[in-house]
């Protein structure tokens, strides 16, 4: 005879229970709140795009790859930036911009198995397609902090950058050292942009320098050293720095915001205000995002635009753990208790009703396994209630919803 | 530099390593027990010891906020974590080598475009030698005692870090090429290096300072 073969979920995902399933969904569905507050509308974008949506080799090669009847080859999505960019071009060309679109979804991906991430993973951010404003790049970076702080996250710091700057400074100083220079800050290689900056005269001080200035956005001092080296482009980059941090500082936002001018996030991707959100207890980065106005032009619409993206794992691995809603086992096979269970249920009382027999032991064994709270059995003048493994009170049907409800 | 969690490397790059840290103000005495403990805890300071590889996993993950580990595994794994200073000591070099008797015959393979065995700790060093070569390779990964592998017909050549290059001498075996050069570095956690900023450049200043001094 044949041994039933084991069934096992793919290298690098997994299934989902509760109590983890329900503190996703409900940590998704706050997110989703905060930004319908500040205007942002959700998009649902197909989880297979065409590959050619996806143009960075790094993102490319991380994605799983597949065909369709047409021979094309598919890929599931490895993040959300560029569908909603192609939707935006696609499908609201004759909207005025700017577009405030938000979206909570699975995205997909082979390489981060091993590296704090599963090859399938939740995203949930918002993207304003067609505006330069820095109000609007401090406007998301505002809504991020807000939104992290909904839920309950409280140890964490944005880290902000400016491509612009360095790559404006760049531009005057060092320009045949500047693609090297990028792609080793890129790469957070500052061994290497030491290394450059020794073959480069005097006056290009500000290569080595400029990484080095971090602190808090607070402290006037990094602002101070950075004017040091603000001239050309570099000096517009920034000023569009100082007036999103005027911004922020306007909604009391500046205390989670600390300054790094040596982050520029991808390789060829940010073109100014880059972000990435630390939180105490985590490595890995919660939350990143930043000004990309170089994306859109491939798809049709040389626009502008800005954004984030919260890695929902992430952000879960360090909330702190709700106590789980209150839910009531109810027992009994018998009309009544259906009767009962919708009673209990039009006084808001979350009920899970057994239509069987079962003895107080097998009720208790089952509403642990469930994380129920409680176990209540229908009795001729009332109905039994107790924890699981507690002792039985006999109470009236009214009186359960207050005990239950708190 | 109190308040953080570093990352030291077991081995050859360990006794450099607690020299530098010690030159920087650290306690590391606690470290040169010679016990089999592998968690430190002073009053200001945690050490952690550990395999030169697992290194930047420690620190990529946060479970470390710095380490100190050499270029070549920093190469071979490209993990996402700031490099911020070249220690200078623990200097090898990574090296295409194969046993005397061989050599003209593997450097004529190669530059023929036959494809070689390689045995090698680097697989992913060794592949992007040979890539940039424009060659082929079939490569096996071993994970000591490399030396050995063309020595027993598993490879034709190998791909490994020399210091002295007394093992490869011993073991009669030639450097055909020289892929890359490799010394200790000084690595952050992305997150730490932010929210233990003033922690980690002082470290880093103190370090910096003892190698010019």
């Amino acid at each position: 005879m044949e041994t039933p073969r084991k069934f096992t979920t793919t290298p690098g995902t997994r299934d989902v229970l509760p109590p983890e399933s329900t503190r996703l969904l409900d940590v998704q569905a706050k997110i989703l709140e905060r930004f319908r507050m500040h205007g942002f509308r959700e998009v649902i974008t197909p989880s297979l795009e065409y590959s050619e949506v996806v143009e960075e080799p790094k993102m490319r090669d991380a994605s799983f790859k597949l065909f369709d009847p047409d021979n094309q080859m598919l890929l599931l999505r490895p993040e959300m930036t560029t569908p909603i960019a192609r939707l935006v071009a696609q499908r609201l060309s004759n909207s005025p911009p700017p577009h405030k679109l938000s979206y909570s979804l699975p995205v997909y991906r082979r390489a981060s198995v091993g590296r704090g991430q599963s090859a399938e993973f939740h995203q949930a951010g918002v993207e304003v397609v067609g505006s330069r404003s820095p109000g609007e790049d401090a406007g998301t970076i505002a809504l991020l902090v807000d939104t992290l702080e909904s839920v309950g996250l409280r140890d964490f710091v944005v880290v902000l950058g400016q491509t612009a700057f360095y790559e404006g400074y760049l531009k005057r100083v060092a320009p045949e050292a500047a693609p090297e220079l990028l792609a080793a800050l890129a790469a957070k290689d500052l061994v290497r942009v030491d290394e450059i900056s020794e073959t480069l005269p005097a006056g290009a001080r500000g290569v080595r320098e400029i990484a080095r200035l971090v602190g808090a956005a607070k402290d006037g001092s990094i602002l101070e050293a950075a004017t040091g080296y603000a001239e050309g482009e570099a000096a517009g980059a920034l000023n569009n720095l100082e007036e999103i941090l005027a911004h922020l500082d306007a909604c009391g936002r500046l205390g989670s915001v600390m300054l790094d001018l040596g982050l520029i996030g991808r390789h060829n991707y940010y073109t100014g205000a880059v972000y990435e959100v630390y939180a105490a207890g985590l490595g890995f980065t919660v939350a990143n995002g930043g000004r990309y106005d170089n994306l859109l032009r491939r798809f049709g619409e040389a626009l502008p635009a800005t954004g984030f993206a919260i890695s929902l794992e992430r952000l879960l691995s360090v909330l702190p753990h709700e106590a789980p809603s209150p839910v009531l086992v109810l027992i009994g096979d018998t009309v009544e208790a259906t009767r009962i269970a919708g009673d209990l249920r039009s006084s808001d009382v979350p009920v899970l009703h057994l239509a069987e027999d079962l003895t107080p032991e097998a009720a208790a064994r089952y509403a642990k396994s469930v994380d129920a709270s409680w176990v209540c059995y229908p009795a001729p003048d009332g109905l039994k209630l107790a924890r699981p493994d507690g002792e039985f009170v006999l109470v009236a049907a009214d009186e359960v919803a207050r005990r239950v409800l708190g | 530099m109190s308040g953080l969690r570093i990352a030291v490397p077991k081995g050859a790059i360990f006794d450099d390593a607690l020299a530098a840290l010690a030159e920087a103000g650290l306690p590391v005495e606690v470290l040169r027990d010679n016990g089999r403990r592998l968690f430190y805890r002073t009053e200001e300071t945690e050490f952690i010891v550990s395999r030169p590889s697992d290194v930047p996993v420690f620190v990529e993950h946060g479970a470390a906020d710095v380490g100190i580990v050499g270029k070549d595994v920093l190469e071979e794994q490209r993990p996402n974590v700031m490099e911020l200073m070249d220690l200078g000591t623990g200097a090898c070099r990574m090296i295409l080598a194969a046993p005397g008797e061989e050599a003209e015959e593997v450097r004529r393979a190669v530059s023929h475009a036959e494809v070689v065995r390689v045995a090698t700790k680097f697989p992913n060093t060794a592949r992007r030698y040979f890539e940039s070569l424009g060659r082929q390779v079939e490569i096996i990964e071993l994970h000591g005692s490399v030396e050995l592998a063309p020595l027993v017909g598993l490879s034709d050549c190998i791909v490994d870090l020399a210091a002295t290059g007394s093992t490869l001498r011993e073991n009669d075996l030639v450097v055909l090429d020289e892929i890359s050069f490799s010394t200790a570095r000084l690595i952050a956690n992305r997150g730490a290096y932010r929210l233990n900023h003033s922690e980690v450049a002082a470290l880093a200043r103190a370090m910096q300072g003892c190698q010019r001094g």
